[in-house]
């Protein structure tokens, strides 16, 4: 009996196994190109062209590509120490107030323009980046590395706890209210039309500072030495000291590199919408977290493509079926995904899953 | 001792009570911080004004005036929790005879029924939403019963109610020749119900709304959904809600992605945080494009009493062009005195201060004569037109709503 039945369990466990593989390979797409592909049609019927379809996609990956920078900082710092922090979001925060602070500073207005108003940005992107990563390395150090050995929930309170900190540090810095600051790159204004979509500046700025940056990011990850550190430090942190690399600094220069991240993606944030407030990282922070999430935690790519994926579904719900209902459309997408493939997109096998 | 206040927090009971000493406190509950500070402030100077005009007396009895803050610093707004707190405050203070509040309709439907419980009377000197005080069309279903536990009302507002102001845009985006409108609403008790007026009166203009939906208060932009209002081909955007939902940044996004439309905000924006760029608001460039409706006149279209309060207020606070709230906070505390007054020997028993405040006839005052009806709301029917001037709020003309009745 048992012996005769154990190859036919074997039999449909296997055949089960080769339906889930399909399911998880072919119906994920399925699942993300569901309202794309809906919405495509509807267009070519309604309208007889994919310009509207075409906008949303162009939104979508703009905005997704903010998301997509503040995801690096999750991912980074999860991959390497198996840590959600939760103050990355406040981090970015401060990283569009620092930006607004030091542009009114350097007396750049609505008038700007030119040279001076490019040059005044860059050394803004500059700052922007370096007091946030300066910020984060500081928040490690404090509040993380005493605890390197502590159990799991340690350091993820004390994250919670500077996430409040910071955020106090915004309430403090310019009050409750969201702030409209100076729309100095004319954010909403046509730079051209391609196929009927237009593109604006906010959107020529997201792609151009993000693309640089992550490109630059992989580069340094995948083939400079603090880089392969990186990894080796991600893997096996034990094994990685033992070959000599120096763990803490290598842990304190992602925290740079994500912190970094954030500051650019603050500075993007805060011409890109012209309004910032001291909750906007904790907004940001939750969505960013899911798109490092959706993409597979620990996984660079998977952390843009999470981002962008998550800017469009937001714009396509925000256009076609409305405002209201997108925060729980994202997440329902969320769900799906995460069904069907629990490690993420691109999600790789980390030390705790594998 | 020997105080009979009864009631407490929220113990039912609701039989009002008696204050036996001479003195009575008033207090007001006003969101001091966010972007409706400065709205808040010009209310307590006019109160304050009233009340030291009046000799900080009711009748004979010596009148505390106390001024709560229902917003918190996180929220940046009204606060649920603090609105509640105050009330309680108020009502297990035994000398207690008024609450004046709350600023945002929203709050008052939190702490109505908590004085309801207590037997306190309440003047609100800035709630428009419907459902507060009658279920005219605008109000949800269980409104306003929800509010009064007792069964017996005890608020009532200065300003006229929601149905008004409704109209007042209708009338308004007809005149100005809108042929499509399209509403958002912030979703909260002021901006939904506002919003649901809004698009019944527009109905009745025979500009039906093409849509009337939410916005997410905490969305970084709203860039999809102007071009979508865009899609539809909207001339006209109404956006009913407060400034404090991210106000600013739907204004922007809605005038950017749907060019050549013009923007209408009712009170709940009107204000200096929303139309001035030094404030965090808007930029001048979108000003010709922006009106909104509040419910206060130009101080020249007030009665002789109205402009020798804004004198007054001048003399006491050195500003000539206060805020359009001041008078309505100069208003709430003199009715609340009168009504003291009127009950006479009995002004410091709270339901006969009720009553008082519910037969309020033809009373002349700083906005003009009017009279309270028996569920709270004010006969006065004027709604301000405000136009946008590089920054600035400037009134333009008095309108009269269409099929507008108090």
């Amino acid at each position: 009996m048992e012996a005769a039945s154990v190859p036919a369990r074997t039999t449909r466990t296997a055949s089960l196994d080769a339906a889930r593989r399909l399911v998880s390979h072919y119906g994920l797409i399925a699942v993300l190109m569901i309202l794309p592909v809906a919405y495509g049609i509807h267009d070519l019927r309604v309208d007889g062209d994919l310009s509207r379809l075409g906008e949303n996609l162009k939104d979508g990956v703009s905005n997704g590509a903010i998301w997509a920078l503040v995801a690096i900082g999750y991912t980074l710092v999860y991959g390497i120490i198996e840590l959600i922090n939760f103050a990355h979001g406040e981090v970015f925060m401060l990283g569009s107030f620092v930006s607004f602070s030091f542009w009114s500073a350097l007396g750049l207005t609505l008038a700007s323009k030119g040279a001076g108003l490019l040059f005044g940005l860059l050394l803004t992107l500059i700052v922007a980046m370096v007091a946030c990563g300066g910020l984060n390395v500081m928040i490690e150090r404090v509040a993380y590395r005493p605890l390197r050995n502590a159990p799991k929930l340690a350091p993820l309170i004390t994250a919670v706890g500077f996430s409040f900190i910071l955020q106090n540090v915004g309430l403090e810095w310019l009050g409750g209210s969201q702030r409209g600051v100076d729309d100095l790159i004319k954010a909403q204004n046509d730079l051209f039309t391609i196929g009927g979509v237009h593109i604006t500046h906010a959107d020529v700025l997201a792609v151009a500072v993000t693309v640089p940056l992550v490109a630059l990011l992989a580069w340094f990850v995948t083939r400079t030495r603090l880089g392969k550190a990186m990894r080796a430090t991600a893997q096996d942190p034990e094994a990685a000291r033992l070959m000599g690399v120096n763990v803490d600094t290598t842990i304190s220069l992602t925290f740079l590199i994500g912190g970094m991240m954030a500051g650019a993606a603050g500075l993007i944030y805060a011409l890109y919408q012209t309004t910032i407030w001291f909750f906007q990282g904790f907004q940001a922070g939750l969505i960013a977290f899911t798109a490092a999430v959706m993409g597979g935690i620990g996984n660079i790519q998977g952390a843009v493509l999470g981002g962008l994926i998550i800017g469009c579904i937001q714009q396509i719900s925000d256009n076609r079926i409305g405002g209201e209902w997108t925060p729980a459309i994202v997440f329902a997408y969320l769900v799906l995904i995460m069904v069907f493939k629990p490690q993420g997109l691109l999600g790789e096998e980390t030390r705790e899953a594998g | 001792m020997g105080l009979t206040a009864c009631g407490g927090g929220g113990n039912g009971g609701g039989g009002g009570g008696k204050v036996s000493g001479s003195t009575l406190t008033v207090y007001s509950s006003l969101p001091l911080q966010g972007a409706s500070r400065p709205q808040s402030q010009a209310l307590v100077n006019g109160m304050k004004l009233a009340w030291e005009r009046a000799g900080k007396k009711a009748g004979k009895f010596k009148i505390n005036y106390v001024s709560l803050d229902d917003s918190t610093a996180q929220a940046g707004k009204w606060d649920p929790g603090q609105v509640s707190a105050n009330a309680r405050k108020a009502a297990q203070d035994d000398t207690t005879i008024l609450y004046l509040g709350e600023f945002n309709s929203g709050a008052s439907a939190i702490s109505i029924p908590i004085l309801n419980r207590a037997g306190i009377g309440q003047i609100s000197p800035s709630n428009t939403a419907v459902g507060l005080t009658s279920n005219d069309p605008g109000a949800e279903p269980g409104e306003p019963q929800k509010y009064y536990p007792t069964g017996k009302r005890t608020y009532v507002r200065v300003v006229p109610k929601d149905t008004i102001q409704g109209a007042a845009i209708a009338t308004v985006m007809k005149q100005e020749g809108c042929k499509k409108p399209y509403i958002l609403n912030d979703k909260e008790v002021y901006g939904q119900g506002l919003a649901s007026n809004a698009e019944q009166s527009l109905k009745a203009e025979g500009i039906p709304a093409l849509g009337n939906e939410g916005w997410d208060p905490k969305a970084p932009n709203y860039r999809s959904v102007a071009s979508k209002i865009a899609g539809k081909g909207a001339d006209c955007v109404f956006l009913s809600g407060i400034t404090d939902n991210n106000g600013v940044q739907l204004t922007k996004d809605i005038a950017a992605g749907v060019p050549n439309a013009k923007i209408y905000g009712p009170d709940g924006l009107c204000e200096s945080a929303w139309a001035d760029p030094k404030k965090g608001g808007m930029p001048t460039s979108i000003d010709s494009r922006v009106e909104c409706t509040v419910a206060t006149l130009d101080p020249d279209k007030y009665p002789p009493e109205g402009k020798k309060f804004f004198a007054d207020y001048k003399a006491k606070y050195g500003e000539a062009n206060p805020d359009p709230y001041a008078i309505y906070g100069y208003e709430t505390m003199s009715l609340a005195l009168d009504a003291i007054e009127r009950a006479g020997d009995n002004g410091g028993d709270r339901a006969a201060v009720i009553r008082e405040l519910f037969n309020t006839k033809d009373r002349q005052s700083v906005l003009g004569t009017y009279s309270i009806d028996v569920n709270g709301d004010t006969s006065i029917t004027d709604y301000g037109l405000y136009k946008i001037d590089n920054g600035q709020i400037k009134f333009d003309r008095v309108v009269k709503a269409k099929g507008a009745s108090a």
